[in-house]
């Protein structure tokens, strides 16, 4: 896990021991879902005017949009430019046109789509033109280019026809994109998965970049056209004539203010503000919260209120506090490549004996989500149709939250343990983050191994290293990786399920299936999920991808949680659900 | 004093070498985690990350890599770029340079202003109820972490969140300007910071100055310059202070050299985008050129200030001769 998923991580990552001084506070939501959960959001009209102040801890990682891929970088764009679809935060479930002018055609063998696009999008200055179809094209394209390392173009977007497997040197034509005229684009595919396609477009990778204008950044490796970027949206970071970002002062400050060529007539975006200023380098977030609570005006960046704010949040300002869904999973993964967790009744002996509430109550408790038994979260595609809430009966394992020892005896008897308990004597090796609230989840984790007869060797790192040195290295030989999650990129299984439990996506380096899940019948179900085309059968598809995931008892799954988020007593909030942060363009001063 | 000061600085290039090897192999060699990882991005591709090596000149081995950056370094002076978001570093460390010059050389105003009276006070009136008093708060002080009390500080004074709200500003130091062309609002947010930084530099150097001042006073020419009949406070000024200060001016060079470098813990607990930050940041996210850079710069503040220190010796003890 990096990027999003490390940024979720990170951010959720102050909700240590939360359960203990909130357990008795259901929601406090002001204008968002209860934790855990999407659904409809009321969404308030606003009064126009004014801005506001993001305190952040970090700096978003790019405004190219061709490389952004933070959650805070998200927070940033999404209300800065145009993607081709979008969600409107009254429902994050389900993608709407942004730059689009309606949901694609998709061709009846799944494999192109033909999108139209709205013909009078203008770019900020200096651009100033309309925005034609040949911009997505060369956005999409250069994304698959060395000098604009995007980290998902090959894994979302390579069944397109001509897409390079590799980084190309310089922005190459990629055969399978085509613009049959300025306001039409058609994209072909060598696989008839149109259906995740679709649901990808809503990322980064499809907000225009003018050709002409960004060519001569894009000529240098790695490109420059972040410090240039030109937007389509309502706001746009402060820039001088020739375009380069002067409000960005990178690791300290950015100022964004209108941009006067966006049409309101066009857009979905009531765009209230005038404008706001990021103010980056509030690392305490103890007293950035505070500051966010009782001042006027600001709004949380990147990061969350801690658990001692966030108590306070509940008592005191409940209408400044909200949830929105993170749309993932958080899990205790097992090797299941390496004995003795290559048996699958000794794994599902662990999950039927974990106290799975104990485990959420490190990170929270109630209040941050409902307990996971799948990996599909609540009311993404495919989640109704798994069963939704309660974990179906064949899974007797994942029955009950807080663990039960008999069960989990049977099955360590079933894998070949007479006593009912591990007699092996190997030493396991746990790796796990040295930072809280992870570490107290690994220190649970740990505590469970052991009753059930598990010798660890139990290591702290730091986050970082945990992925890019031990659990996304396979040949780092871990026994189990107790802090991984995934989250969403885009609403679909295939963003979810493929690059953790599917065996083709295990990687040597910065690999996400922890779990090392390389079952045939699920490779077989997920390449079915993935050539149906959207719809309920798309739905019903993945839920059985999820179901046999769950039947493999890879992991201990443990919460479907929510990130926190906060705004002065004069700010309005709404919540991008997509990317967990306040929406900036549909916040307005009360 | 010429044939020294040459030989100090080129002992300063030889040692800010070692310095940059030393950071080089901690930090690449034995990274605590894979910078291309990071920035290439959960599930990249290995085409991805290789490309991404390569593009880093991560792919050459380490000695190739350090041998080219001292190139650069030497030839050109360039610190190299970020690998998180290819910034030039020396760009970064220059424009961050200012705001920690400003925290740092205010607050040595202040815990000089603070600390040298409240030493000779005490030192003078050693044994009484005022020196037990001063130096047992200066003992409070010397104690209490800086980035407690730039908290508690924050907690108490701060007008957003404090209990009583008296200093404006803080944490808002303006990212586009400086002390000449903002100084008021730099001002205004580095008020807390320089009180807070002073705090324990002002106990450290009155403690001192109080039991070097007390044994100076005690020394044979102290009794012959008073039963000269010289006036108790030129005595104590002129032949007790001109001495006792002396190793003062050693440990302040280096307490300057150290702070130029960054005082990471206030920067951090006040947001002052400082190189203290900027290496916070860096170190968190592996990003080595960055790391490199700032180390260096400390580095050479510590070791440069020094050879000023030694040089002033000089001029302020008439014993030392080079």
């Amino acid at each position: 896990m990096s990027r999003r998923s490390l940024r979720l991580a990170l951010a959720a990552g102050v909700l240590v021991a939360l359960s203990l001084v909130v357990a008795a506070c259901g929601g406090s939501s002001s204008s968002s879902t209860s934790a855990g959960t999407s659904g409809p959001q009321t969404v308030p009209t606003g009064k126009k005017g004014g801005t506001v102040t993001v305190l952040s801890s970090g700096d978003v990682d790019y405004m190219d949009p061709g490389q952004a891929y933070y959650t805070f970088s998200y927070q940033m764009l999404y209300s800065m430019q145009r993607p081709l679809y979008y969600f409107d935060p009254k429902d994050s479930t389900k993608e709407i046109p942004d730059l689009a002018e309606a949901a694609p055609q998709i061709a009846g063998d799944n494999k192109s789509l033909t999108i139209k696009i709205k013909p009078n999008i203008k770019y900020s200055p200096p651009v100033n033109r309309a925005v034609v179809c040949d911009d997505i094209k060369y956005a999409m394209e250069r994304a698959f280019s060395a000098n604009v390392p995007n980290a998902y173009a090959v894994g979302y977007f390579g069944d397109i026809v001509g897409a390079p497997k590799t980084p190309t040197n310089g922005v190459k034509n990629i055969s399978g994109i085509t613009c049959p005229n300025s306001t039409t684009l058609k994209v072909e595919l060598s696989k008839p998965s149109a259906g995740t396609i679709y649901a990808a477009m809503v990322m980064p990778i499809t907000i225009p970049v003018p050709q002409s204008y960004a060519a001569p950044f894009d000529a240098k490796n790695p490109s420059t056209y972040n410090q240039h970027v030109v937007f389509t949206g309502p706001y746009q970071v402060k820039s001088n004539s020739s375009g380069e970002l002067t409000g960005w002062q990178q690791g300290k400050s950015m100022t964004v203010v209108r941009n006067p060529n966006w049409d309101a007539s066009t857009d979905f975006r009531p765009a209230y503000l005038d404008g706001w200023e990021v103010q980056m380098g509030n690392n305490d977030a103890a007293v950035s919260s505070k500051r966010i609570l009782q001042g006027q005006s600001l709004v949380q960046g990147d990061g969350a209120p801690p658990a001692q704010v966030l108590k306070i949040a509940v008592s005191q300002y409940k209408d400044q506090l909200s949830f929105s869904p993170s749309g993932g999973t958080r899990y205790i993964a097992m090797n299941t490549q390496k004995p003795p967790f290559n048996n699958i009744n000794v794994r599902k002996a662990v999950i039927a004996a974990f106290d799975r509430n104990a485990l959420r109550l490190t990170r929270g408790g109630a209040i941050i989500g409902p307990i996971a038994w799948g990996y599909l979260p609540p009311n993404f595609p495919g989640f109704k149709q798994s069963g939704g809430l309660t974990p179906p009966k064949q899974f007797d394992y994942l029955q009950s939250d807080t663990g039960n020892a008999q069960l989990a005896a049977e099955y360590m008897k079933k894998a070949g343990y007479p006593s009912g308990k591990y007699t092996g004597s190997q030493q396991l090796l746990m790796i796990a983050t040295n930072a809280d609230p992870g570490k107290k989840t690994a220190e649970v984790a740990q505590a469970m191994f052991q009753k059930l007869g598990f010798k660890l060797t139990f290591r702290e790192v730091p986050q970082d290293t945990l992925y890019t040195k031990f659990c996304g290295v396979p040949k780092s030989g871990y026994n189990i990786c107790p802090n991984v999650g995934f989250f969403k990129d885009f609403v679909d299984g295939s963003s979810l399920l493929v690059p953790t439990f599917y065996g083709p996506s295990i990687i040597p380096a910065n690999n996400t299936n922890w779990p090392l899940l390389n079952d045939p019948k699920v490779n077989s179900l997920v390449q079915t999920a993935q050539t149906t085309p959207p719809g309920p059968a798309r739905d019903q598809a993945w839920a059985n991808v999820n179901f046999a995931v769950t039947a493999d008892a890879p992991a201990v799954p443990f919460v479907w949680d929510a990130q926190p988020i906060i705004v002065s007593k004069n700010v309005q909030d709404v919540n991008d659900d997509y990317s967990n942060s306040p929406f900036m363009s549909f916040l307005s001063l009360k | 004093m010429l044939a020294f000061i040459i030989r100090r600085v080129l002992w300063m290039v030889v040692l800010l070498i070692i310095i940059s090897f030393i950071t080089f192999v901690i930090f690449s060699v034995l990274p605590s985690a894979n910078p291309v990882l990071l920035r290439a991005g959960r599930n990249a591709s290995p085409e991805l990350v290789r490309s991404i090596t390569k593009t880093l000149g991560l792919d050459k081995p380490w000695y190739v890599q350090y041998g080219k950056y001292m190139q650069h370094l030497v030839l050109h002076f360039d610190f190299g770029y970020s690998y998180q978001n290819n910034i030039s570093v020396r760009q970064e460390i220059f424009s961050r340079m200012p705001a920690t010059a400003t925290l740092a050389f205010g607050a040595m105003i202040i815990w000089l202003l603070i600390g040298i009276p409240v030493g000779i006070f005490s030192a003078v009136r050693r044994g009484t109820w005022a020196d037990k008093t001063a130096m047992g708060t200066a003992l409070v002080f010397i104690s209490a972490p800086v980035y407690w009390l730039g908290l508690v500080s924050l907690y108490l004074f701060s007008k957003d969140i404090g209990v009583f709200p008296i200093f404006d500003g803080q944490g808002t130091y303006p990212t586009s300007g400086n002390i000449f062309t903002e100084p008021v609002a730099v001002i205004q947010s580095l008020i807390l910071p320089w009180l807070v930084l002073a705090a324990s530099f002002a106990a450290i150097y009155a403690r001192f100055l109080r039991g070097n001042l007390t044994e100076v006073l005690g020394e044979d020419y102290i009794r012959t310059a008073r039963s000269k009949g010289l006036g108790e406070r030129r005595v104590v000024y002129k032949h007790g202070v001109r001495s006792a200060i002396t190793p003062i001016v050693t440990i302040l060079g280096l307490d300057l050299g150290i702070l130029l470098g960054g005082a990471i813990l206030t920067e951090t607990v006040f947001n002052i985008p400082g190189i203290g930050r900027l290496a916070f940041d860096s170190i968190q996210k592996s990003d080595l050129p960055v790391v490199q850079g700032t180390v260096l710069i400390g580095a050479f503040f510590i070791i440069f200030l020094n050879l000023i220190v030694d040089v002033a010796y000089a001029f302020l003890d008439p014993r030392v001769r080079y």
